[in-house]
């Protein structure tokens, strides 16, 4: 990739990296996609199943529009973009230059195999004599030296893990495909030099160095060792600390003059160890205590050969950064109690429960216990493990633990056909998000699992029964032990291994907790301009707060790139030249690919093109040179270019890595792209044939037959793209709609803002100052000044939106002006931010004391001066006011946030005032944690209250009176507060029924129905219209941004481009055919088909229709047809393959 | 004016005081027009008529044991758009499911449309019904109820009803506005008239009529009559899952089947413009029937005739009514109702849904149940 403006760099290939570099990609933007580990997927390659379907649905993430552009298969298996290169274990090393123009320096990390010739036969597999623990499995299971990093990868290509191969060599000889390359001899060019007075520790370090395939010599005194280091060239050495004569610290000094470069590794024994310490700071690398283990001496080293090896370093030049380094799952240490973990195999982590059950895990997906596989009857899950934790500098909550447990608990029960015995020990159940408490309360009432409020003690080894035996204390402080047949910490997430180290590279800040720091209201930006932060990187977020947050930070760096002007929206790709075809009959050019040119390849590919020659299925067969090198590709396009065919067929293997090259293919032989196609010829068997290579070849034969039928039927008409209008309108005048408004104006495209009101700002106009003392006045100014003063924003006041028609890329929506007038406005996409506000409430006595008020009441008068904290001795805040039961089942995830901030407002102006907040969760996620334990240092009350004993309010003498059971001091306590303070929670803000005007639905508590909670968490099931702001779900100022810019990133994919095609695979109608019986509307899970009442036919909106099919399965005489996929064709296909088979 | 068409037939039978309601209806009720079945004038049979003149309603027999064709597909082009003015139709309990699938199917609409459904105790095929109607229809349609009130059993003239007849247990109309009552009663009686709808009961008060009281034998015919059915259907059922039980014994049940696709004509519920299998889809090139036989060494005429039926069943058993219209219209006298039911028996209950109990079940494969069939659906584990 050539780089430079209009290019980004996203560091990290895990959910987030994967959101933001197709979020950029979509919009024409280069992307340069780096994964230091050697498949992309980060974290969720290892989850099977996720909230809140206990589905995947990753691939719901693809775009939904250009489709060709990118794969159309499992995400989860891997995929390309024609706008993003992805480069496998390669990490950044620098980042240069300025805002606009970066200079970032790549390292790529060599895996000893070639990625571009590995076909993933598993030949080396077969003959690798080691066997080391799966990292995929969390170390459950065992694999080879030579292994897949990722079993579902989509082309899958091995890699060799250096630590445990013993280079043997076995699997270099073996390989068809010459692919692997140990670089035995680049090894033994690695020269040590081991230094010890000790004979026997010299000579047997030497032999293990040896054995590990270096090349060691040795020294026995520190004067020989700078004889030797002056004679010859060391790469690295081992140094005794305690020698006679010159000891190692003065051999140290001396070689670092010579050879400043050369790491240094101290031996040391236990005594000196101080010595190593200092040595280190003067240059070793690192030390070894002796005696020490072989192998982590060999790893060390190791280490150090990787570093010195990595001379693979390229540079690239970029508009931007993405920083989505994601997080390390925590491993449960002796301080933070480790609950018997590492000394009971029926322990384990959160992360090792996934693997334990999944499909592709050690036991293939079932439920048994890992010390006996026998049944498992009781499961227990541990929550809080690393996290929320003081002694453990952890002062944080993870914010996925607790649903993931859930999930994990409703996993087992799945499983266990309801048998399991399912408990979760927790101490607040942070069900914050948006539909988290419906899902808990399916779980808790519907499947059975139980819900323990708790400390957990200890888990002990039940030695009579072999199986955990767990100690803990419930809410009321009574001590209970229960045996278990497992039990699973639910771990928490620590900053990325290296985080510090990329964290310079990147040139951005750490927080406290060691995860990036974000500024100001932003999720975002960092404290480096042009580097922006996206996913569990910045601290905590579970995958739909990830993907919110990379759609935000690519809306940065997006914004980033048009501000340097790089044009990324209209650069779009010339399209290339096409012959016309529309006349001439099908002719179809077939390419064998020959790989390894072995005799029985060359008899294997004789046979198979005999057979489709006979068989009459190609016009011509050829046969090119290893396409899986450069050199064949070209040759092959040339052949192509030359030819007269008209469809091409390439019958190679991993046809899946190669759709992208197809692409290229028939643009080069002028040739609509679905005229070219790739078929595996080779099979899951290998290049060679195996004992009986009858069968490769017929399969082979079968697939070329159907492949070529299915060529020769496709259309080769060409299909207009849609024209776009390039304009946007935004519903609602609030942080999310200004935030949303501007970023699509900041790109140049005209937006409409509407409106209800007379003033712009939203709830920004109640909230003082956050609770980590930013000011949103401030914010709110800057975005109103802006909003009003912009050339792209057409603001309407005190309007509404009357009426909307159209389709996605072609809306017509009249504007009620608050004069009566109305107005069209013409636009391509729409972001709906109508909001949210604070519920009312009569519970608890409201509105018969005006000692009794609601949280942002309070907060009002708090600011204004009408109440005056030394005047006050007693406040109590209940929380989740008629909030998560029956009628507002779910958690407004703000108010805990608000009370914590009120209640320490209140105890710093005057640490005498009482303040009780009674709660039932203290959702005091992510970073929230940390105020949580500094409102209890203040002195702050916190006590529980449960749905069956709420407090009891009375105001009969115009003081409130609050009557609440406090299960810790196990009595009832009368408190007479000053004040009594609601946490009402937020309901979303109908604002005249505006999202309903754009076929928005919304869901059981009135917010918006998203399209998808996790992957597609800003669309709406309608085409071309996003969603933000509190009215998408109750959030903070800086989540709210992060939507509206996530959503105004979405919004900028449909009206980034004057004319989009949707994708080769569009379903069409057959009017003729048409009974207009409406099945295929009904089944069209896009809304992407409707009857045209008047003209009484069907139609299809082509950019909302995603090719799926579901409407040719629901019409009986294919009046619903499938481009590309038409019944003839079909029919020939199986024809063709049962030809070549019988 | 004389009510009855035959000297034969008394004054105030059953089919005259049909007649005589379905005057009213379009003399008083506000009904445009009648539609209902007739005896045709110099043929021998039973056909639907649109009629809007009350004094053509001589030859009009609802009850006749005739079913020329499943006139739910007549009603389906009447009412493909809404209907401007009142109109009735006279079905049978089968025409009127059928029908319901139909409108379910976006393929009529039940706006103005007044659904009179006649209890029926069966019909004969179209080759047997002339055989039984001899000269005399009328007659003969009251002779057929004295001996088929007796049950399924009943042979009149020798000649036995339709399969589809003998294993239908939905004698009694459902989802209609009026239903005219037969089963226990005297046929040469006037026939009961029970409004079902509140459109019924308003039809009944504008032209003057009480709702006739039903016959006190009714119910213990009913029961005996579901019960012989029933045992005659299941029967029937296990025979056919038999005589289909593999590949080769299907290929053979259709051995004979000439790709006519009458049964598809006759069926009310395909509702296909055209069939794919008239389309261009099935247009094979000639060559292709070579290849075929050379493959197999034999290849037997007209191909795709097990894919046609195996598609039929795949496209309409959920709809599929079990009125027999198939079997009727096979010139090769294949059991393809028996195949049809028997099949639909299965998938429709698969998914709980009975085609023709009503207008508000949506058809299954229209709609999206996330944990439906988790045995095909399987999740990962």
């Amino acid at each position: 990739m050539n780089g430079g403006i209009g290019s980004v760099l996203v560091i990290g290939g895990g959910i987030s990296g994967i959101r933001s570099a197709l979020d950029l990609a979509e919009r024409g933007c280069k992307v340069a996609l780096i994964e230091r580990e050697p498949s992309l997927g980060g974290i969720l390659r290892q989850l099977d199943n996720q909230f809140p379907s206990d589905h995947c649905g990753m691939c719901k993430m693809l775009p939904l529009v250009e489709r060709d552009a990118g794969s159309q298969y499992c995400l989860r298996k891997g995929f390309f973009h024609e706008n993003i290169e992805i480069m496998l274990s390669t990490e950044l090393a620098a980042l240069e230059g300025d805002p606009g123009k970066f200079i970032a320096t790549l390292r790529h990390k060599p895996t000893m195999v070639d990625a571009e010739r590995c076909v993933g036969c598993g030949e080396c597999v077969r003959v690798c004599p080691v066997e080391a623990p799966d990292a995929y499995n969390a170390g459950l299971s065992k694999r080879k030296a030579i292994h897949l990093p990722t079993p579902h990868n989509t082309p899958n290509r091995y890699i060799v893990d250096a630590a445990a191969c013993i280079r043997c060599g076995a699997c270099e000889k073996t390989c068809p495909t010459g692919a692997i390359d140990l670089r035995l001899e680049a090894r033994r060019a690695f020269r040590i030099l081991v230094v010890d007075d000790e004979l026997i520790v010299r000579d047997s370090t030497k032999e293990w160095l040896v054995d590990a395939g270096f090349r060691a010599d040795a020294a026995e005194s520190g004067m020989e060792a700078i004889e030797r280091l002056s004679a010859e060239t060391y790469n690295c050495m081992l140094l005794d600390v305690k020698m006679p004569g010159m000891d190692g610290v003065e051999v140290l000094k001396r070689a670092k003059e010579m050879h400043p470069d050369m790491p240094v590794v101290m031996m040391t024994a236990y005594a000196t160890v101080e010595t190593a310490v200092e040595a280190m700071k003067i240059g070793a690398f690192d030390y070894l205590m002796k005696p020490f283990d072989p192998d982590a001496m060999v790893r060390m080293v190791e280490q150090i050969y990787t570093s010195f090896e990595r001379s693979g370093e390229s540079k690239l030049n970029v508009s931007a950064v993405i920083v989505s380094a994601g997080f390390e799952p925590c491993t449960p240490t002796e301080e933070m109690g480790a609950y018997g973990y590492g000394a009971m195999p029926d322990v384990m982590t959160g992360i090792e429960f996934e693997r334990w059950i999944g499909g592709a895990g050690p036991n293939a997906g079932r439920l048994i216990r890992p010390s006996d596989g026998g049944e498992v009857r009781k499961i227990a899950w541990i929550q809080c493990v690393g996290s929320r934790n003081l002694r453990f500098d952890a002062d944080y909550c993870s914010s996925v633990c607790c649903m993931y447990s859930i999930k994990e608990a409703a996993l087992a029960k799945e499983l266990s056909g309801g048998k399991v015995d399912a408990a979760i020990f927790y101490m607040d159940m942070r069900t914050f998000g948006k539909g988290f408490q419906g899902y808990r309360d399916k779980v808790e009432q519907t499947d059975g699992v139980r819900f323990i409020r708790s400390r957990v003690h200890s888990v002990e080894l039940d030695g009579e029964r072999n199986a955990p035996r767990m100690f803990y204390t419930d809410a009321e402080g009574a001590l209970h032990e229960e045996v278990f047949d497992m039990v699973v910490l639910a771990t928490g997430q620590k900053p990325p291994r290296g985080a510090s180290a990329l964290a310079e590279a990147v040139g951005v800040e750490l927080n406290p907790s060691g995860f990036c720091k974000t500024v100001d209201f932003s999720l975002s930006r960092t404290t480096r301009e042009g580097v922006f932060v996206a996913g569990s990187f910045s601290g905590l977020r579970d995958i739909s707060e990830s993907v919110i947050q990379a759609g935000s930070a690519s809306l940065g760096a997006s914004l980033l790139v048009h501000s340097k002007g790089g044009g990324i929206a209209e650069a779009g790709k010339e399209a290339p030249g096409r012959r016309d075809i529309s006349r001439e009959p099908p002719s179809l050019a077939i390419a064998l690919c020959r790989c390894s040119g072995s005799a029985g390849e060359e008899a294997r590919l004789t046979a198979i093109a005999q057979a489709v020659e006979k068989g009459g299925w190609a016009d011509h067969v050829f046969r090119v040179e290893r396409l899986c090198e450069p050199d064949g590709w070209r040759l092959l396009a040339e052949q192509i270019k030359a030819g007269k065919n008209n469809r091409v067929l390439v019958g190679a293997c991993l046809p899946y890595a190669y759709s992208g090259k197809i692409a290229e293919l028939a643009a080069t032989a002028e040739l609509p792209a679905n005229l070219a196609a790739a078929v595996d010829i080779r099979g899951a068997g290998g290049c060679e044939d195996g004992e009986d290579g009858s069968g490769i070849a017929a399969a082979a034969i079968a697939a070329l037959a159907m492949g070529g039928a299915k060529l020769r039927n496709a259309d080769p008409s060409p299909h207009p793209p849609t024209e776009i209008i390039q304009k946007a309108l935004v519903v609602g005048g609030g942080v999310a709609g200004m935030s949303a408004a501007l970023a699509i104006a900041d790109h140049g495209y005209e937006t409409a803002l509407v409106e209800r009101t007379g003033e712009l700002g939203g709830n920004l106009r109640h909230i003082h100052h956050t609770i980590d003392g930013l000011r949103p006045k401030e914010l709110m100014e800057g975005l109103i000044a802006r909003v009003e003063s912009h050339p792209n924003i057409k603001l309407f006041m005190n309007a509404r939106v009357a009426h909307s028609g159209g389709r996605v890329g072609a809306f017509m929506t009249s504007v009620e002006k608050g004069d009566g007038s109305g107005e069209t406005v013409e636009h391509g996409a729409t972001v709906v931010a109508t909001g949210g506000q604070e519920a009312k409430t009569r519970s608890y006595c409201y509105g018969e004391s005006d000692a009794i008020l609601t949280q942002r009441e309070f907060e009002n008068r708090l600011q204004s001066g009408a109440i005056t904290p030394g005047s006050l001795e007693s406040v109590v805040m209940i929380q989740c006011v008629d909030s998560r039961e029956t009628g507002r089942n779910y958690c407004s995830r703000i108010c805990c946030a608000s009370a914590l901030k009120n209640a320490l407002l209140l105890k710093e102006a005057n640490p005498n005032i009482d303040v009780y907040v009674l709660y039932r969760d203290i959702m005091a996620y992510g970073a929230l944690e940390a105020h949580y334990t500094r409102a209890r240092k203040a002195g702050v009350l916190f006590v529980q209250y449960s749905l069956d004993s709420k407090p009891e309010v009375s105001a009969s003498d115009g003081r409130p009176s609050v009557v609440v059971h406090d299960p810790i001091l196990g009595r009832t306590l009368a408190l007479r507060p000053d004040l009594l303070v609601l946490s009402v929670g937020v309901v979303p803000d109908e604002h005249g029924g505006a999202a309903r005007a754009f076929g928005v639905e919304t869901d059981e508590n009135g917010f918006y129905q998203e399209a998808e909670y996790k992957w597609r968490p800003v669309d709406s099931l309608n085409g071309g219209v996003f969603l933000c702001g509190m009215g998408h779900s109750p959030r903070s100022i800086g989540e709210s941004i992060a939507t509206a810019e996530a959503a105004a990133q979405r919004a900028l994919g449909v009206i980034g481009k004057k004319h989009i095609s949707s994708g080769m695979g569009v379903s069409e109608v057959r009017q003729t055919f048409c009974s207009l019986c409406e099945r295929c509307v009904i089944a069209c899970p896009y809304g992407a088909r409707w009857i045209d009442e008047e003209e009484e036919r069907i139609v299809v909106d082509e950019l909302a229709c995603q090719g799926c099919g579901a409407c040719t399965a629901a019409c009986p005489n294919s009046a619903a047809v499938l481009r590309g996929a038409g019944d003839h064709g079909m029919l020939s296909m199986i024809d063709a393959a049962l030809d070549a088979v019988y | 004016m004389s009510m009855t068409a035959e000297s034969t037939i008394r004054e105030n039978n059953a089919i005259t005081s049909a007649q005589l309601l379905f005057r009213d209806m379009l003399l008083e009720g506000g009904i445009t027009a009648l539609l209902v079945a007739q005896h045709l004038p110099m043929k021998n049979t039973v056909m639907p008529t649109l009629i809007t003149d009350p004094d053509e309603l001589r030859a009009v027999d609802p009850f006749a044991p005739c079913y020329s064709m499943n006139t739910a597909k007549v009603v389906s082009k009447l009412t493909r758009k809404s209907l401007e003015s009142p109109i009735a139709v006279v079905l049978r309990p089968c025409e009127i499911r059928a029908f319901v699938e139909l409108v379910k199917l976006k393929q009529g609409c039940m706006d103005n449309l007044l659904v009179v459904g006649t209890e029926c105790l069966g019909a004969y095929g179209n080759r047997d019904y002339p055989i039984f109607a001899g000269s005399e229809p009328m007659a003969a349609t009251l002779r057929f109820y004295e001996k088929a009130q007796g049950g399924t059993t009943a042979t009149v003239n020798g000649l036995e009803m339709a399969p589809a007849c003998k294993a239908c247990e939905h004698p009694v109309p459902e989802n209609a506005d009026l239903v005219i009552g037969v089963i226990g009663a005297d046929m040469n009686g006037p026939a009961s008239v029970t409004a079902k709808t509140e459109k019924g009961k308003a039809l009944l008060e504008k032209i003057g009529r009480e709702q006739s009281a039903q016959s006190s034998g009714r119910e213990a015919a009913l029961a005996k009559l579901m019960e012989e059915r029933i045992a005659y259907r299941d029967k029937m059922f296990a025979e056919t899952v038999e005589a289909t039980s593999d590949l080769e014994k299907l290929m053979s049940y259709l051995g004979n089947c000439i790709n006519c696709y009458n049964c598809r004509v006759a069926c009310p519920v395909c509702y296909c413009r055209e069939c794919v299998f008239t389309t261009d889809v099935f247009d094979h090139d000639p060559a292709q029937y070579l290849r075929w036989a050379k493959k197999k060494g034999v290849l037997k005429m007209p191909t795709d005739t097990v894919f046609y039926h195996i598609t039929r069943m795949a496209h309409m058993s959920l709809a599929c009514v079990g009125c027999g219209q198939c079997s009727n219209a096979c010139p090769n006298g294949i059991h393809v109702m028996e195949l049809f039911r028997t099949v639909a028996d299965e998938t429709q209950r698969e998914f709980g849904y009975e085609a023709g109990r009503s207008i508000s079940e949506d058809p299954p494969l229209s709609t999206f149940k996330e944990n439906e069939f988790p045995e095909v659906t399987a999740r990962t584990h």
